[in-house]
């Protein structure tokens, strides 16, 4: 069971020579008791206490890093089951699958996909994470060849996928200083993988039929010396997986069985059924997910599930309140109210910079909530816009004193109006029709 | 938690439609609810339902659902039967979008129309009434009463506005869907007003409303979950299945300024993205508007 950080504490040196890396053994001690600080970080503790307080004080899921540099990724480190508990931390990783059987000008063009693919949306860039090389040729020198055709890992997060040790022998030559993930260990081949594995400091799937299978398994590999880990629950269809990840990461997050606390693999094409594996797996705790290539269309939808269930519920993403001069606008340009929730700004951004119309976008501090919204819940008010016009000196900024308001916000016309002094001029209600609209009635 | 679900409070049972044996003219009726634990936990999710949204004028239908069906749009009862046989939905939901039009008075359409739809399905229906506030009691009541001993799921009550669908799911024994806007407290609310009605709690689906993937969706999603867990937990006015319509998803702007040539497996990829996290979030039926969705869900919950 858990520890608390006063508990753990005591069992330190307590002499806060911060080579752990924290300011004092309290800091530690508080970062361990949240799973957030590894026990190894510590050299002054003797193994008996450290095996004490890495048992308490392990991550719940273990954080696990696949590829290096820039576009590596890093997943699991996460704390609960249902993201309305907190939230969710490590977004799975996305890796599109390629065969060593396939020519070299598709392999190429998948590879290419992935790295040049980026979903933008509400200020974020949305991409595939990486590229998993399956072992289908028979031949461990075409398998190296395959992964050197995806990069070798210099670019992209790679998986490879064999069974055979003699796959990886090559393929780890060529890519190995990369952190492949290696997929996978099982009854029959694990010592071998983890002596790779190990040899090369890579991450290491575990793939095995069910949470029991699996613990033990784990079990054995990181005692041979492979700390990350990555469970494949080898599912037997889609219902069984969302099952089954359920399940363990109910043990994990309830330290039930430390040996599951590792992220989850998911191989969502081994259903025949793409899309739908995926938003089980993006659902449902994958941490890392291998799909064959993708139609613009799932990626699309794919990308926006993740991004969506990976938000942080209790802080919708949002822009800065303030002005925002759109087009290089002059003093006699409009002034269009709007709030701070990230999707309302860009899509109004959108909107307005193909018009080509200058404008001030001009965003009160609604917390994050949508216009409507806003306005059902009593956030957007004319105390709020009164308020936000003074601090933000919008009154210097242009000569004329009109203010657009959204469609949405027109039952707050009259009263706003009394706040500020300024004429409201009351807009449509879909961002599509507000270029338009300034057209035609815009002539201050 | 889940090793002692038969410890646990079930979601209620909801029935809909009615056989000749019940009362009604269905081929069959179903049962949805009936849970003990979390969705795709029982590995056995055979109570899941896929209704595809048709309506009386495609006028106020996205147009990529129009360019799909063609002429069905004009001919209601032959869309329904499309819905069944052609695209394979469990269910029909039939909106009568006629009454967003400015002046609407054509009441007997709506009995008319309830009749030639429920003739031409054989299974159980829902039936969305009016868009305007002040046509509910006069829609409603005609077509509760068309579909009188059918066992229909009307909706749609909303906090403000619950009587008139109320009344004619009680004097025609219908079910009713309680719409909520993403609130698990609000959902509790409604339902505890439509009890106060007379609505029996096995006559009740809960609709926590969907924001459209990108849109709001999370939101959904979690609200779904939360209600699941509240009910497992034993919150009664809460154990009621639950529906869910991702009507937004054929407008957001993925789908509207997508190439024309790509707008059409925009529009299905984001569908059915949010109908299938909407059921591993928890609902028993998801309603869609494009066929093509419908035919990718059905094969979704088979593996
Ligand atoms: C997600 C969501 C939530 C989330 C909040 C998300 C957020 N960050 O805002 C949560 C769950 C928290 C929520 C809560 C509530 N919600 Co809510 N919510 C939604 C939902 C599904 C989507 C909102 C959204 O993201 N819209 C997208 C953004 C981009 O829209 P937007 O900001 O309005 O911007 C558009 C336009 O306004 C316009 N625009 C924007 N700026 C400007 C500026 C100018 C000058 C112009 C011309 C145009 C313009 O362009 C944009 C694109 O077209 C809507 C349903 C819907 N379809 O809208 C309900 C909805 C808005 N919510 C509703 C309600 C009632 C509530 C609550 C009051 C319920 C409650 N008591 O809990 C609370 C209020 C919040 C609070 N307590 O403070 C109702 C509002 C009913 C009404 N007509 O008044 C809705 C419509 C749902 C419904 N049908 O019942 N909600
Ligand atoms: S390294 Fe150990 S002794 Fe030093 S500050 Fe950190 S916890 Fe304390």
């Amino acid at each position: 069971m858990a520890m608390k950080a006063l508990d753990i504490y005591k069992h330190l040196p307590k002499t806060n020579c911060k080579r752990c890396g924290y300011p004092t053994c309290l800091a530690f001690a508080m970062k361990l008791a949240i799973g957030k600080a590894d026990i190894e970080a510590c050299p002054d503790l003797d193994p008996d206490t450290k095996t004490l307080l890495g048992g308490v004080t392990r991550p719940l899921v273990r954080l696990v890093e696949v590829g290096a540099g820039e576009r590596s990724i890093a997943v699991g480190e996460e704390f609960v089951l249902f993201r309305h508990e907190k939230t969710f931390y490590h977004p799975p990783g996305i890796m599109v699958q390629v065969s060593d059987a396939w020519s070299e000008d598709e392999v190429r063009s998948v590879v290419e996909t992935v790295k040049e693919t980026v979903v933008h949306r509400v200020g974020q860039d949305l991409v595939l994470n990486g590229v998993a090389v399956k072992y289908e040729s028979n031949r461990p020198d075409r398998f190296a060849e395959a992964v050197a055709l995806s990069g070798g890992g210099s670019s992209l997060p790679l998986a490879l996928i064999a069974d055979d040790p003699a796959a990886f022998e090559a393929a780890l030559a060529a890519a190995g200083q990369y952190r492949p993930l290696v997929h996978a260990a099982t009854e029959e081949n694990w010592e071998a993988l983890t002596a790779l594995a190990k040899r090369y400091g890579c991450p290491l799937a575990v793939r095995a039929a069910g949470p029991a299978e699996l613990a033990v398994l784990a079990v054995k590999c990181a005692e041979a010396g492979v700390p990350d880990l990555v469970l494949d629950p080898a599912p037997l269809s889609l219902s069984d997986f969302i099952a089954t990840a359920t399940e363990i990461r109910r043990a994990a997050v309830g330290r039930t069985e430390p040996a599951l606390g590792y992220p989850l693999y998911l191989d969502a094409g081994a259903f025949g059924e793409t899309d739908a594996a995926l938003a089980a797996g993006i659902l449902k705790y994958a941490g890392i997910i291998v799909t064959l290539p993708l139609s613009p269309a799932s990626r699309g939808a794919a990308l926006t599930l993740r991004q969506n269930i990976y938000t942080d519920p209790q802080k919708p993403i949002q822009v800065m309140p303030g002005i925002y001069p759109i087009n290089e606008p002059g003093p006699a340009a409009p002034v269009l109210l709007t709030v701070n929730f990230s999707l309302t700004y860009f899509t109004l951004l959108g909107y307005l910079e193909a018009s080509r119309i200058p404008c001030y976008l001009f965003i009160a501090d609604t917390e994050g909530l949508s216009v409507l919204t806003a306005v059902a819940g009593g956030k957007l008010t004319e105390t709020l816009v009164a308020d936000s016009l003074k601090k933000f000196g919008v009154a210097e900024l242009v000569d004329h004193r009109f203010l657009v308001i959204p469609g949405y916000a027109a039952p707050l016309s009259g009263k706003i109006e009394d706040a500020t002094g300024w004429k409201v001029l009351v807009g449509p209600r879909d961002a599509a029709d507000l270029p338009g609209y300034l057209e035609k009635e815009w002539k201050a | 938690m889940t090793e002692k679900s038969d410890e646990r409070m079930a979601i209620r049972e909801v029935r809909l439609g009615a056989t000749q044996a019940e009362g009604g003219t269905r081929e069959v009726s179903c049962v949805i609810g009936g849970e003990r634990s979390l969705p795709f936990s029982e590995r056995t999710p055979g109570r899941l339902l896929v209704a595809l949204e048709i309506c009386d004028d495609p006028r106020f239908w996205p147009p990529v659902v129009r360019d799909y069906v063609g002429d069905l749009a004009n001919n209601t009862d032959e869309w329904a039967r499309a819905a069944e046989r052609t695209y394979g939905a469990d269910l029909v939901r039939l909106n009568f979008t006629s009454t967003k039009q400015r002046g609407f008075n054509a009441f007997d359409a709506i009995a008319a129309t309830t009749e030639a739809v429920l003739a031409a399905t054989a299974r159980p229906l829902i039936v969305e009434g009016s868009n305007e506030p002040e046509l509910d009691s006069e829609v409603f009541r005609r077509c509760g009463e068309a579909g009188e001993g059918e066992r229909l799921l009307l909706g749609t009550a909303e906090a403000d506005r619950y009587r008139s669908v109320a009344a004619a799911a009680l004097a025609y024994g219908h079910a009713v869907i309680a719409q909520s806007p993403i609130d698990v407290n609000l959902a509790k609310q409604l339902n505890i007003l439509l009890r106060e009605t007379g609505v029996p709690q096995d006559r009740i689906v809960i609709d926590p409303y969907t924001g459209a993937l990108g849109y709001g969706f999370e939101y959904t999603y979690s609200v779904m979950e939360r209600i699941r867990l509240a009910a497992l937990s034993g919150d009664a006015d809460l154990a009621m299945p639950m529906i869910s319509a991702p009507t937004d998803t054929l407008s957001v702007r993925e789908v509207r300024e997508a190439a024309p040539a790509d707008r059409e497996a925009m529009a299905v990829a984001w569908e059915f993205y949010t109908a299938y996290a909407a059921f591993v979030a928890g609902a028993s039926i998801v309603c869609v508007r494009h066929p093509l969705t419908v035919e990718r869900l059905k094969k979704a919950l088979e593996v």
